[in-house]
Parts: structure tokens; C-alpha cells; sequence
């Protein structure tokens, strides 16, 4: 499995000269785990997409150094930019970005092929990538023929085809119902978790917190309060630790989302910590 | 990527259309010009290619028939005679004149026939006698159908009237046919002289042509001759020699119109897919990759467009014969090497400025919503 530490160290990104220049990104650092899901919050305008393209290898800082698994992203040249992008990243779009002429395996495929597998080895891993997300029915069917949830579903899987260290994902909720949205968001945790790729979600929605690890606010191009988040061991849902109701127990801290969980937790702590996060 | 090429094509039919019928009509006309004029070439050496002679003699420096004209001594023949590997010889007279049958008048090349003619007849009389007696003529039938005449039917041919004693098949093309009248008449026509203007060589067998020709010039002054395929290769040489620039002027426009069909719709299906080429950058496809998508779209468009301006231009050979016209067309592998070219051309030429396009893409727009929205 390719697992990787994605480490930002004082990024910044200009745009124009003198008294135009704008900073869309200032100075920011950030160092991604394997498995590790974070979330990048803040409002329009505030570099979210800038640092997301940074991080993805599509644009290059003006200032500071992104590496992944120890090489440089930043210092990269052009031509390499693109194996880069193809085999150490997966992309999951706002508009699922899904090529209209080809089916769902064949969106899928492409990208295995572009990364040097054959016709055959690439329609059939991403058979196997469109069945684990439950697609098996859709293999053959153009992206107008599928419904929202399943286009994402796509889009996840041909993020997934190249086996990728890290995934971004730009709005990845965004043109989903709530529902449909939420088991999205399910599905990207329970690949980050099972898989330990490291996921970076920019988003406005506020309902993505459940499943991240770490929620950051950009605003002006900074981060400007780091949120943590944790699993509540009774219901499982995220929580911000800051905000958190915690109790202590073994020498661990956990956190919950209201005092009735910590209640029915301290009853009997051993029978919610299997799989549970602190 | 090249399935992606053969999918983005197919998903738009009405593009495909346009562009495979743009092409098709642009390469037709290409196509179909050749092709005419391969005809007319095999057409217009007809009367020669089967006019039984093995050898053509003419005036010293005459080498074709058409708009040429040969004036040879009568002493001419017997020479011609005793030259070894002769096996006879037969004199015509020749010009090129009208053919007026009421209201209508039909260039044609006359031919001035003695009564026993060897070789330079016609080759295909479908009607009546081939070799005609003085007051006599011998017309293409496509001409006396045309003039709602027959045998028997009055015609005119330089200046007097004849019989039409026969009919024929095989001389006429698109500008001209043969006509076939008595030695006597033409000499009668042309005021008695005796002069002959070919001499229609039969050699014996065994004897190489290209032997016997030379044999004769060097053995009768005043005269060139050549084997039959070469005199004919001559007479078809001219015609092409009067086309050449028509069909490079027509051959230029055919590749405009093409070049500009496909450019566009190569142009406008690229950008329509903008987007989607953005997104293939932003996932790692390189510039080469998408050219190569782009190139190969344009070709396989282009290789539609060829086949079915092909196809077209054989049905069009198929149906033109049918409807009267005396046109044959004639497609050679030359000239599928040429359009084959051509569109090859076309295809290289309309992809250059989607490549370039694509190849400014900038990948990282695609998180900002920016290629194509």
C-alpha cells in the first residue's frame, strides 16, 4: 500500500506584481499523516483552492517547500509534475469532472492506463475499484446515465485506481444531497482508515467535520485556529477535542459529543473502546 | 487515450457528420477532377490504342494526333514499305473538324480511310459497315443517337454531305468523337493532294517495335515513328500537359474547403471538451498524450471523410455513363495516393491549433472552476 507523510513547511503563493500583488496564501505549515483525514474550512477567497493546488502538485508556491515521502514536490521540474500528480495523487472534483464520452470504467481505466498499465489490466482494476464501491451494476453505464452519489462514487474510485498516498478533494459534497453526501464522506473515512491514505477535504460543509481528523479554518490565507477532532467511543460521531466533553480513563483522555455518552461510556469503558480513537 | 479519441467523435453524430461530410465533398471534388480527367486521357487515345497499327509514322517532329497536324509524301508509303519487319502499311488522312447532323454540330476527328484499310479503322462497328465507300461516313452512335439519326441519316463533314453507312462505339469523349470517311472523299475535300497524314505500320512477328521505329527513321527521311503505346502515351501526355494547372488549381481549392471544414470542427470539438482536457492534465495526462488524442481524432475524421468521398466518387463513375453524358471517370492508384496525402495534410493541418490550445491549459484551474465554465 503507498502510504505517505505530506509535509508543508512555509507556503505562500503570490499572485501579481507591486501595489497589485495579492498573498492568497501566507506562510502556512502543515504536515499530513498516513491515514490521517483533514479538513480545510474558511470563507470564499480565503486560499483555500490555492493550497489545495499547491498541495496537489498543480501550482507552485511562490515561497516555502511541500515534500512528500522526503521529495520535494516544490523543486520538481514541469515535465515530472505530471507522473507526480498521476501516481502519488488522487483528485476528487465538485463536479465529479467525469469524461462524458467514456462509461464509468472507462473513466476509471484511463487514468490506470495514463500510469502505464495495458488496455486489459486497466479496465480490469478498475472493475475491481468501481465493485468495492459497490458500482458492479454501473461499470458499463456514461456518467449521465448515474446518479449524483454514483458519479462521486467514480470519481473516488478512479482517485483510488493509481493507488495514490494522498487524496484532495475540492467540495466533494457539494452537488450531493445531504444523505447521499454524508455517505460519501463515510466512504472517504472508511478508505483513509482501512487503506492509510491521507485525505485533505476542502470545504464549506459543516457536516464533513464528523469525519475528519483534524478541521483547519483558513482565513486570508492563514490558518488561524487549529481544530482537532475525535471519535466519540459511545456513537462514534466527531467531535472538536477543544469543545469536547472528555473524560479520563486508563491514563487516556476521550472525548464525547454530549455528557449523556460520557455517562453510558464510564459505565463500562472496555466495551466501547474496541476501534475506538482517543 | 485513442479510445477516448474514437468516443469523443462517435458521442457527437451530428459533428461527425459535418466534418466526415465536409471532407468527404472537399475530397470528392479532388477525387472526381482526377478522375475525369484520367478518363478523358484514356478516352482521347482510344482511336489510337485500338487502331490494329503496331507503329505510327508521322511528319518528322509530329508525335500526337490532337490539335497536331502531319502532312506526308506519298512516296512515303512504299519506303515505309521496304524497311525489314513490315508486315503492311496503311495510310490515313487526318484533321480535326465538325460533325453536322441538322442542328447539331460535333467536333470529331475525321479520318480518311482507304477502302482496304489494314489497321486505323474503327475497332467496335455496332451498325452497318466499318470501312466506309466514298459518299459514305461511319459515326459514333452515341452522336447519332444524340441527333436522332441513323443509318442510312445524312451528315455533314467538311463542308459535304454523306451517308451514314455505319456506326461505332469507343471513339467518342467528352469533347470529341471519330468520324470515319472514304481516302478518296478526304482527298477530294483537300483539293486532290495525295499527301498522307499517317502511316499505320502492322510489323511482322517477333519483331520489337521500339526496333522497327527506329529502323524507319532511319531508313525514310522526313518521317517520325513510334510503336503505337508510345504515340498513344504521346497523344495522352498532351491532354494532361492542358489540365495539369486546372487540376493543381482545383486540387488546391478541394484542399482549402477540406482544410476549413475540419479545422473548424476539429477547433469547435476541441473546445468543447476544454474542460475535460483540463481535468485529464490535473490527473497527471501530459500534453503529449492529449495531442495525440487531438491527432488522431482529426485523422480518423479525416479517414471517414476519405472513404466516403471515395465511395461517393464510384457511384458517381457508376451513375455519370448511365445518364448519357460521354464522360468516363476513372480512378487510379495515383490518384488515391494523392488525396490519401492530402488528407493526411488536412488532418496534421486542422489539429495544430487545438494542440496549441491544450497545450496552454493551465491544470490548476480546474480546482477553481475556471477551464470551460
Amino acid at each position: 500500500m503507498n502510504t505517505a507523510m505530506l509535509d508543508v513547511q512555509h507556503v505562500s503563493k503570490l499572485y501579481g506584481e507591486g501595489t497589485t500583488q495579492v498573498r492568497a496564501v501566507q506562510d502556512v505549515s502543515l504536515t499530513v499523516a498516513p491515514g490521517e483525514i483533514i479538513l480545510i474550512m474558511g470563507p470564499s477567497g480565503s486560499g483555500k483552492t490555492t493550497l489545495l493546488s499547491m498541495l496537489g502538485a498543480l501550482l507552485r508556491p511562490t515561497e516555502g517547500r511541500i515534500t512528500l515521502n522526503g521529495e520535494d514536490l516544490t523543486a520538481a521540474s514541469e515535465s515530472r509534475l505530471p507522473g507526480i500528480r498521476l501516481r502519488q495523487f488522487g483528485f476528487i472534483f465538485q463536479d465529479f469532472n467525469l469524461l462524458s464520452a467514456l462509461s464509468a470504467m472507462e473513466n476509471v481505466a484511463i487514468v490506470a492506463q495514463l500510469a502505464g498499465l495495458r488496455n486489459g489490466a486497466a479496465r480490469a482494476k478498475a472493475a475491481e475499484a468501481l465493485e468495492a464501491l459497490g458500482l458492479g451494476e454501473r461499470l458499463n453505464f456514461l456518467p449521465e446515465k448515474l446518479s449524483g452519489g454514483e458519479k462521486q462514487r467514480v470519481a473516488i474510485a478512479r482517485a483510488l485506481v493509481n493507488d495514490p498516498a494522498l487524496i484532495l478533494a475540492d467540495e466533494p459534497t457539494a452537488n450531493l444531497d445531504s444523505k447521499i453526501g454524508h455517505e460519501i464522506m463515510q466512504l472517504l473515512r472508511r478508505i483513509a482508515k482501512e487503506q492509510g491514505r491521507s485525505v485533505v477535504i476542502v470545504s464549506h460543509d459543516q457536516r464533513i467535520k464528523d469525519i475528519a481528523d483534524r478541521v483547519l479554518w483558513l482565513e486570508d490565507g492563514r490558518f488561524k485556529e487549529l481544530v482537532t477532532m475525535a471519535e466519540d467511543p459511545v456513537c462514534r460521531m466527531a467531535v472538536e477535542r477543544e469543545q469536547g466533553i472528555s473524560a479520563e480513563w486508563n491514563g487516556e483522555t476521550y472525548y464525547f459529543c454530549s455528557r449523556g455518552c460520557r455517562a453510558e461510556f464510564l459505565e463500562n469503558p472496555a466495551e466501547f473502546l474496541r476501534g475506538a480513537v482517543s | 487515450m485513442l479510445r477516448l479519441a474514437i468516443r469523443n467523435l462517435f458521442q457527437s453524430r451530428a459533428r461527425l457528420l459535418i466534418t466526415a461530410g465536409g471532407v468527404a465533398l472537399s475530397l470528392l471534388l479532388i477525387l472526381t477532377l482526377d478522375a475525369i480527367f484520367q478518363g478523358v486521357e484514356r478516352q482521347v487515345s482510344a482511336y489510337i490504342d485500338q487502331s490494329g497499327a503496331d507503329v505510327f509514322v508521322a511528319q518528322a517532329g509530329v508525335r500526337n494526333m490532337h490539335m497536331a497536324s502531319s502532312s506526308l509524301p506519298a512516296s512515303a508509303l512504299e519506303e515505309v514499305e521496304r524497311v525489314p519487319g513490315v508486315r503492311s502499311v496503311t495510310p490515313i488522312l487526318y484533321v480535326t473538324n465538325v460533325v453536322s447532323i441538322g442542328d447539331s454540330r460535333n467536333v470529331a476527328y475525321v479520318i480518311g480511310l482507304p477502302a482496304e484499310a489494314l489497321a486505323g479503322g474503327p475497332a467496335r462497328v455496332v451498325e452497318g459497315r466499318g470501312i466506309p465507300l466514298p459518299g459514305e461516313a461511319v459515326i459514333d452512335r452515341s452522336i447519332a443517337v444524340k441527333a436522332g439519326v441513323g443509318i442510312g441519316d445524312v451528315v455533314k463533314i467538311l463542308g459535304r454531305t454523306f451517308i451514314i453507312a455505319g456506326l461505332t462505339t469507343g471513339t467518342v469523349n467528352l469533347v470529341s468523337s471519330v468520324a470515319f470517311i472514304s481516302m478518296a472523299d478526304f482527298r477530294e475535300a483537300r483539293a486532290g493532294s495525295d499527301a498522307m497524314s499517317f502511316l499505320l505500320v502492322r510489323a511482322l512477328p517477333g519483331v520489337s517495335l521500339a526496333d522497327l521505329a527506329a529502323r524507319i527513321e532511319a531508313q525514310v527521311s522526313g518521317v517520325t515513328a513510334q510503336p503505337t503505346a508510345a504515340f498513344a502515351a504521346q497523344e495522352r501526355r498532351v491532354i494532361r500537359d492542358m489540365s495539369t494547372d486546372l487540376i493543381a488549381i482545383m486540387n488546391l481549392v478541394g484542399l482549402l474547403i477540406g482544410l476549413a471544414v475540419m479545422a473548424l470542427t476539429t477547433y469547435t470539438a476541441s473546445l468543447s471538451r476544454r474542460a475535460e482536457y483540463g481535468v485529464l492534465k490535473a490527473l497527471g495526462a501530459r500534453n503529449a498524450d492529449l495531442r495525440s488524442t487531438v491527432i488522431f481524432q482529426a485523422m480518423l475524421s479525416v479517414a471517414l471523410g476519405f472513404t466516403a468521398g471515395l465511395a461517393l466518387t464510384y457511384i458517381l463513375a457508376a451513375v455519370v455513363p448511365l445518364t448519357g453524358v460521354n464522360l468516363l471517370l476513372l480512378v487510379t492508384g495515383e490518384s488515391l495516393l494523392k488525396v490519401g496525402a492530402v488528407s493526411v495534410l488536412i488532418a496534421g493541418a486542422s489539429a495544430v491549433l487545438p494542440i496549441l490550445q491544450i497545450g496552454r491549459l493551465d491544470p490548476a484551474r480546474v480546482f477553481r472552476g475556471g477551464i470551460g465554465r
